[in-house]
């Protein structure tokens, strides 16, 4: 564990250098423990692949005594309850008419497009973020196969719902959206709600499927 | 009741944000320039983060249906109200049937009108303020056309008066806007970093006509990736105000609207100079300056102690 400052507001605590699962397996821990200390100088933590960032108030505390006062309740991390993550079903309607770049996923990966489906959808994954914008799911880890790199422009406007590939991440997006990741279908699932709690359905740790429509 | 005759470019409602759910991607949105939103509030004897309506470009006009106490503060702008001038960073007076105009912007980008009452507006996840990309919060989620009317309840009476002019901030060009160092500041060469840290001493760089809500893309020499550095990262937490450098090596200043981030972020722009990123415009010149952490801390601790006065 890796604790630096960034910025006046912000503590930034690394748990490794790359995209793997136990590293992931930290930060969540890592997240629920400070959601445990319900600590008011802390005004909102932003826990992704393999960092949390903590943005503090610095009206009510400072970096020096904010950092001595997690690492002396550390040792609490071993005994709060962590939440059992959810799973979710996400119906998808693959193919060309919701999945504008199906086309290029099939050329760049020499695959057809059932089988980019039937990969896509034979892998349970686990959200490692939410973010970028609200209720946004970063997914992993997609299968090497369906390795496709981002736009080099991205898109001005993809419909909600849209699902979409970029690297080895799988993600949705929950609103009409500008967007650099490969559209290959899309969902009618409400991914989020801005009128009632919780408003993401997806929280990190989370599981997610999805199903051919 | 006020009704909006000319939006302006564009003017949206904003307020102090949306804090507490950035874990699930939710972004704060606050007024750009939360010194003038304050200030504003101070005038018109509202809580500080009271919401109020952000715009930019000339031609903003609303017409009052009640008389209710109104100011303007942010960029300075020429503005009239039933063709009497008016200053920005003053209250005044408005009657029923009245119509405020915002002729032209002398100085600055953003500014602010407020009212001494309760707009009522659509809350949100605690917050009144516009998710312009999401569609919620302020005024139906979207930004003004003519036509829409606010009713403001509770209205107050106030004292008319004028914030001195050292109390008002500085908006030309060329903007130095300080900074503190970055999580992936070694990303990038020891010349590149002299360079476009180095206050007048390094480049300019010229804000672009790129700009929105959420960030401000700058044209200039571009920055040195090392040749051993990567040119993005694993996406991780953002703080508003923090400069993300793409592969083409022009930096991107984030506002407010991204919690997450892919790019490597060589410096973000100290608190201190927050307000002044609402007043970059196309065109612009920027200077970039580093400073330490504790001078940062100074600085900002400076800036609050100093309107206390006032009563921001």
């Amino acid at each position: 564990m890796n604790i630096s400052r960034y910025g006046e507001e912000g503590i930034r605590i690394l748990f490794g250098e790359t995209i793997d699962l136990e590293i992931h397996e930290k930060v969540r821990r890592y997240y629920f423990f400070l959601k445990s200390l319900q600590l008011e100088e802390i005004t909102d933590i932003i826990p992704s692949f393999r960092s949390c960032l903590i943005l503090f108030d610095r009206k009510r505390t400072s970096y020096e005594a904010l950092t001595v006062s997690l690492r002396d309740r550390e040792f609490l991390i071993a005994h709060i309850d962590i939440p059992e993550p959810k799973t979710h079903d996400v119906p998808v309607e693959y193919g060309r008419e919701n999945g504008f770049d199906i086309d290029f996923v099939a050329s760049h990966t020499g695959l057809s497009e059932d089988k980019i489906i039937e990969i896509h959808t034979s892998v349970t994954y686990k959200v490692f973020a939410v973010g970028f914008m609200p209720g946004f799911p970063y997914l992993g880890i997609l299968d090497q196969r369906l390795y496709v790199p981002r736009l080099e422009t991205p898109r001005l406007k993809v419909p909600e719902g849209s699902v979409g590939l970029a690297q080895l991440q799988t993600g949705i997006y929950p609103f009409e959206s500008p967007a650099g990741w490969r559209i290959i279908g899309r969902t009618n699932k409400k991914l989020f709600d801005y009128n009632k709690e919780p408003y993401s359905i997806f929280q990190i740790g989370d599981k997610v499927r999805f199903i051919r429509a | 009741m006020i009704e909006i005759i000319h939006p302006g470019i564009m003017s949206l409602v904003v307020d102090g944000g949306r804090f507490g759910y950035k874990e699930v991607g939710i972004p704060t949105s606050p007024a750009l320039d939360i010194y003038a939103l304050g200030i504003l509030n101070h005038l018109l004897g509202n809580e500080g983060n009271a919401p109020a309506i952000e715009a930019f470009g000339g031609k903003f006009s609303l017409r009052f249906a009640k008389n209710v106490y109104c100011a303007i503060t942010g960029a300075k702008v020429k503005a009239s109200l039933e063709g009497r001038t008016l200053q920005s960073w003053m209250s005044f007076e408005a009657r029923a049937g009245e119509v405020l105009t915002v002729d032209e912007v002398r100085e600055g980008f953003r500014y602010y009108v407020g009212f001494s009452g309760t707009p009522v507006l659509d809350k949100i996840i605690g917050s009144y303020t516009t998710n312009l990309e999401c569609r919620f919060g302020g005024y139906r989620g979207r930004a003004f056309k003519k036509g829409d009317s606010i009713d403001i309840e509770d209205i107050h009476q106030v004292d008319v008066k004028r914030i001195p002019d050292k109390f008002i901030p500085h908006m030309t060009p060329p903007h130095i806007l300080r900074v503190v160092e970055g999580p992936e500041i070694n990303y990038f060469t020891d010349e590149s970093r002299e360079e476009f840290l180095g206050g007048r001493e390094g480049t300019a760089f010229t804000v672009s006509t790129q700009l929105n809500r959420t960030g401000i893309r700058l044209d200039g020499k571009p920055l040195a990736f090392r040749t051993d550095a990567e040119e993005s990262i694993i996406s991780e937490g953002l703080l508003p105000g923090s400069i993300q450098v793409p592969g083409d090596g022009l930096p991107i200043i984030q506002l407010h609207e991204r919690t997450l981030g892919g790019y490597a972020r060589p410096a973000l722009i100290a608190r201190v100079d927050h307000d002044l990123l609402a007043h970059l415009k196309p065109g612009d010149s920027v200077i970039f300056e580093m400073i330490e952490m504790e001078e940062a801390e100074r600085l900002f601790d400076r800036k609050i102690e100093t309107v206390t006065p006032i009563g921001n």
